[in-house]
């Protein structure tokens, strides 16, 4: 069983909360974070709120589907066996606690990252901290309990993969679109790899990446943040840092010219999907890529909804929106296709609207609309203490700080009709771009 | 063991400092401290959700009624207007149309036509949309709070003065048929459409919210017109609220703009169902041959929203299986026998009483074991209802979910409108946590007997009917389906 021993006892180690004054406008919460470094290296974030009598928790894990190597589908296979039970917790012991306090509890995996979360009753918080910790200590892996949870997982893997044409394509598409970097595959894995997965290979996935230093936790919510930091310190401050985490080391290479992937399926509505190569997240091109996409599809004034679902009448929806991840980007674009019309033909008034963005500058009215479509989605959503803690871990992760929101509006408001058109100059070019479409097979008698 | 002892009398002392609500644990059994999951449970705190007195609620003399909840947080309001009729006053020939009327109501109202209406709201950064379920229609706008004039503007055009123009009428026809088509793509929502089809046939629960090709291909503008100015009336109406506003301004601009509003008696809201539905077991198959993983849904009749005992049906529906990780399902068909990646169970609780139902899905060649393991799960939890523990764990589920999920004003506002619309108590999330912690595993053993009978269920399937029947032929008749078949 994987356990650190308990020697590096840890001294919280309090810093001050990024403290950059929030613009006139906006009471930014986020703001009054407060972080604290364990001496092992575990970040502990923590957000006072008292508005509701709830809490939310986060733990962070910076490992997710690019860092496999043996076997794809590990980190989120993983991510299930850490509700299976560690030294002092039986199977499935884990949530059915948190529940039985009155909270929810569960976990994601993406590319990049594996998050836990749970969102409890304030008096919960102490339980949430304890059980998080012992399982990051104590995690038992064994071959029953593996056994069982890989065919989860290969269900899971059915319902979102195989049996839906949108999962076809996402999969199509993001092997299409990398030939090197780990994002080639999809995060639950390949089918043949989850099949053969070991008790071996997850406890070295275990001592590899689940380290102190590897991990930020976030609590947002109505908590003394000062018990919350000792509690935190108690339970997770023998844990012994890793010191570094191996990376794989592949970078995309530049893609120069189009490629394409038919994928059969017996369905009515065909799917369209595209993907042109963009810049890794925190890049100063993504606000102009995102102001690019709302003009494309924010809302039934957009360009794609007035000429595809409206006009031309060939799609049901049609989507264009900025994928970033760690160490690349994806702009994509996606379309439903009506069963009575062409995928061709959607193609076609897809990339008709994408030349328009190079060959001419958007309106003043036009990008006034798109940018006030982004501000009002950031400051003007209701906010959970859950939205809190997510946005706080992963600007941590991403940005090493909390961007505060004034920040994100300015670069926003800063964004011409001329950075547009030069984003899309830059990035959707056809030599940069993958194009999926999953139709029906040919029938009996059908040529080709 | 030097260095850790001092150390954790340095820690000892820093939470003492900070004022601590729970003391480090004593040190028992040679370990430095007890972790949380062996001290019992803190008492629950039960604090309001919602500040006494923040909720205002007035009715116009037309006799619309005014939910209004501030919360100065962010920037931003949320508007909307609900009225108490949706889709189950519709006839089955129609199914379809108040989800027809909303969206049409989205496409152009009073000066402006839908590409005008559409521009109108996103050039503030705004969202409208008008949702339709059985028993209510709603228009809802959402901003920044210094548009609030404009939202509201637009709110009483779209709900008051939609233009039901019939060239948007045939087009939104077009999509809708298509989307049918297309929704068809997606094993999960031919579940539910056949399981409604076999639990109640000829009645309007029978027929998808949305409506089938036969009853969409009858909708036009001028239903659309008739079933808005129907619906649409005061005196079944309420606007609502949250957000960052002044409240007696606010309540000025509503009285400007509905204070005047007319209209008649709303329609009735729909006959009930038949029961009991189905009378007898019986087998759907709806037969998608390429599928891995075949769809599984056991159904019966349910309950109605306004059922008195719901509280006690919601706390044993949470021990049987809707409760995620914590539910007797899960842990049979999930966690011990890695069968599914999701299962539960549901009362659809409408005006009348709607379904219950158990879904799941898995491989096909294990559909049978998984029908028999549910089969099993349902016969269990009449003949061994939940015990003290399960009841007191679901109890603490429920009142915790409860303030989860009432963490923003808008979610707040949207609970009391549809109390409202139920003819619920208006104290209804005052008094919810201590009515939940009343049921006692008599309450919950009642109603187990009273409404949960797995020999009746209907059994639907969508997968491939070849593998599938198979292995359910002895379970009841057996009916085999084409997914896309034009219904009876």
């Amino acid at each position: 069983m994987p356990a650190r021993p308990a020697h590096a006892l840890a001294c919280a180690l309090l810093l001050l909360a990024a403290s950059a004054a929030a613009g006139p406008a906006i009471d930014d919460p986020a703001l009054r974070t407060r972080v604290t470094e364990l001496e092992n290296g575990l970040q502990l974030l923590t957000l006072e709120d008292r508005t509701t009598p709830v809490v939310s928790f986060q733990m962070w894990v910076k490992v997710g589907s690019k860092d496999e190597s043996r076997f794809t589908g590990l980190a989120h296979l993983f991510e299930h066996m850490m509700f299976k039970g560690s030294a002092h917790i039986a199977p499935e012991e884990h949530a059915r606690l948190v529940q039985a306090r009155g909270g929810v509890v569960n976990a994601y995996t993406t590319n990049d990252y594996t998050v836990y979360f749970a969102n409890v009753p304030a008096e919960a918080l102490p339980l949430v901290i304890d059980l998080e910790a012992e399982r990051v200590a104590h995690l038992d892996i064994s071959e029953q309990t593996l056994e069982s949870e890989r065919q989860v997982v290969l269900e899971e893997r059915r319902l979102r993969s195989e049996d839906r044409p949108n999962g076809r394509a996402r999969e199509a598409l993001f092997s299409l679109a990398f030939r090197a970097h780990p994002y080639r595959w999809p995060v639950i894995g390949w089918r043949s790899d989850v099949a053969a997965a070991t008790v071996e290979a997850c406890r070295e996935f275990f001592r590899t990446f689940y380290a102190p230093d590897n991990i930020v936790i976030a609590i947002v919510g109505d908590f003394d943040a000062a018990d919350a930091i000792a509690r935190v310190t108690r339970a997770f401050g023998s844990l012994e840092p890793a010191g570094s985490i191996p990376r794989n080391p592949q970078v995309e290479p530049e893609q120069a010219g189009e490629r394409r992937e038919t994928v059969h399926f017996d369905l009515q509505g065909p799917v369209w999907n595209a993907a042109w190569h963009a810049p890794a997240v925190g890049h100063p091109d993504a606000d102009a890529l995102d102001v690019a996409a709302q003009i494309l599809s924010g809302g039934r004034s957009s360009r794609l909804y007035e000429s595809l679902v409206r006009g031309a009448e060939q799609a049901l929806s049609a989507h264009a929106f900025l994928y970033e991840f760690q160490s690349a980007g994806l702009f994509m674009a996606a379309a439903s296709v009506r069963p009575d019309a062409s995928v061709e033909r959607v193609e076609e008034l897809v990339f008709a609207e994408i030349d328009r963005l190079r060959d001419s500058l958007a309106s003043e009215a036009e990008l006034d609309k798109a940018r006030r479509q982004i501000e009002v989605a950031l400051v003007g959503s209701p906010v959970t203490n859950s939205d809190l803690a997510g946005r706080i871990a992963f600007d941590t992760i991403t940005f090493g700080r909390i961007r505060p929101l004034s920040e994100v509006l300015d670069a926003l408001r800063a964004v011409t009709a001329a950075d547009v058109q030069r984003v899309a100059r830059t990035y959707l070019v056809p030599e940069r771009r993958s194009v999926v479409q999953v139709v029906p097979p040919p029938r009996e008698g059908d040529s080709g | 063991m030097r260095r850790i002892a001092a150390a954790l009398l340095g820690l000892a002392a820093a939470v003492a400092c900070a004022g601590h609500r729970s003391a480090p644990a004593p040190e028992a059994e040679g370990r430095a401290w007890i972790p949380a999951w062996e001290l019992p449970p803190p008492p629950p705190r039960d604090a309001p959700v919602v500040a006494g007195g923040a909720v205002q609620r007035l009715d116009l003399d037309n006799g619309l009624r005014i939910i209004l909840l501030e919360d100065h947080r962010l920037p931003r309001i949320s508007l909307a207007l609900h009225v108490r009729r949706g889709e189950a006053s519709v006839p089955p020939e129609l199914a379809g149309l108040a989800a027809f009327t909303g969206s049409l109501m989205e496409r152009g109202a009073g000066a402006r036509d839908a590409q005008a209406l559409a521009w109108a709201v996103e050039e503030l950064g705004a969202s409208l949309a008008v949702y339709s379920d059985w028993d209510a229609m709603g228009v809802g706008i959402s901003g920044l709070a210094r548009d609030r004039d404009r939202l509201l503007e637009l709110l009483a055009d779209v709900a008051l003065r939609p233009r039901f123009e019939a060239a948007e009428a045939e087009r939104l026809r077009g999509e809708t048929l298509a989307w049918l088509a297309r929704a068809a793509d997606d094993p999960a929502t031919l579940a539910g459409w056949w399981t409604a089809r076999a639990l109640y046939p000829g009645h309007r629960y029978g027929e998808p919210q949305g409506g089938v090709p036969a009853s969409v291909a009858r909708l036009d503008a001028d239903r659309a017109r008739s079933l808005h100015r129907r619906f649409f009336v005061p005196g079944n109406a309420v606007v609502s609220a949250s957000g960052d506003f002044d409240p007696e301004e606010l309540l000025a601009r509503l009285g400007e703009l509905f204070g005047a509003w007319s209209g008649g008696d709303p329609p009735p809201p729909g006959p009930p169902p038949p029961a009991p539905a189905p009378a007898a077991r019986k087998v759907l198959i709806v037969d998608r041959p390429e599928l891995e993983q075949s769809r599984i849904a056991l159904a019966h009749d349910g309950i109605e929203r306004s059922y008195p005992e719901r509280i006690e049906v919601s706390l044993l529906n949470s021990v049987l299986g809707g409760s995620g990780f914590s539910s007797r399902l899960t842990r049979r068909v999930r966690s011990e026998a890695g069968l599914t990646y999701g299962v539960g169970s549901h009362f659809d609780q409408r005006r009348s009483p709607g379904p219950f139902v158990v879904s799941t899905f898995t491989r096909v060649p294990e559909t049978r074991r998984v029908i028999d393991l549910l089969l099993a799960e349902l016969e269990r939890i009449a003949a061994e209802p939940p015990d003290a523990q399960e009841l007191r764990d679901a109890q603490t589920l429920a009142a915790g979910h409860f303030a989860l999920g009432l963490e923003t004003s808008d979610a707040v506002v949207a609970t009391l409108v549809e109390l409202d619309v139920y003819d619920l108590p208006e104290d209804s999330i005052d008094t919810y946590r201590a009515r939940v912690r009343a049921v006692t595993t008599e309450d919950t053993a009642r109603v187990a007997r009273a409404l949960v009978h797995p020999q009746r269920a209907a059994i639907v399937l969508v997968g491939p009917a070849d593998a599938l029947r198979p292995q359910v032929q002895d379970l009841g008749p057996v009916e085999v389906v084409d997914p896309l078949a034009p219904r009876p």
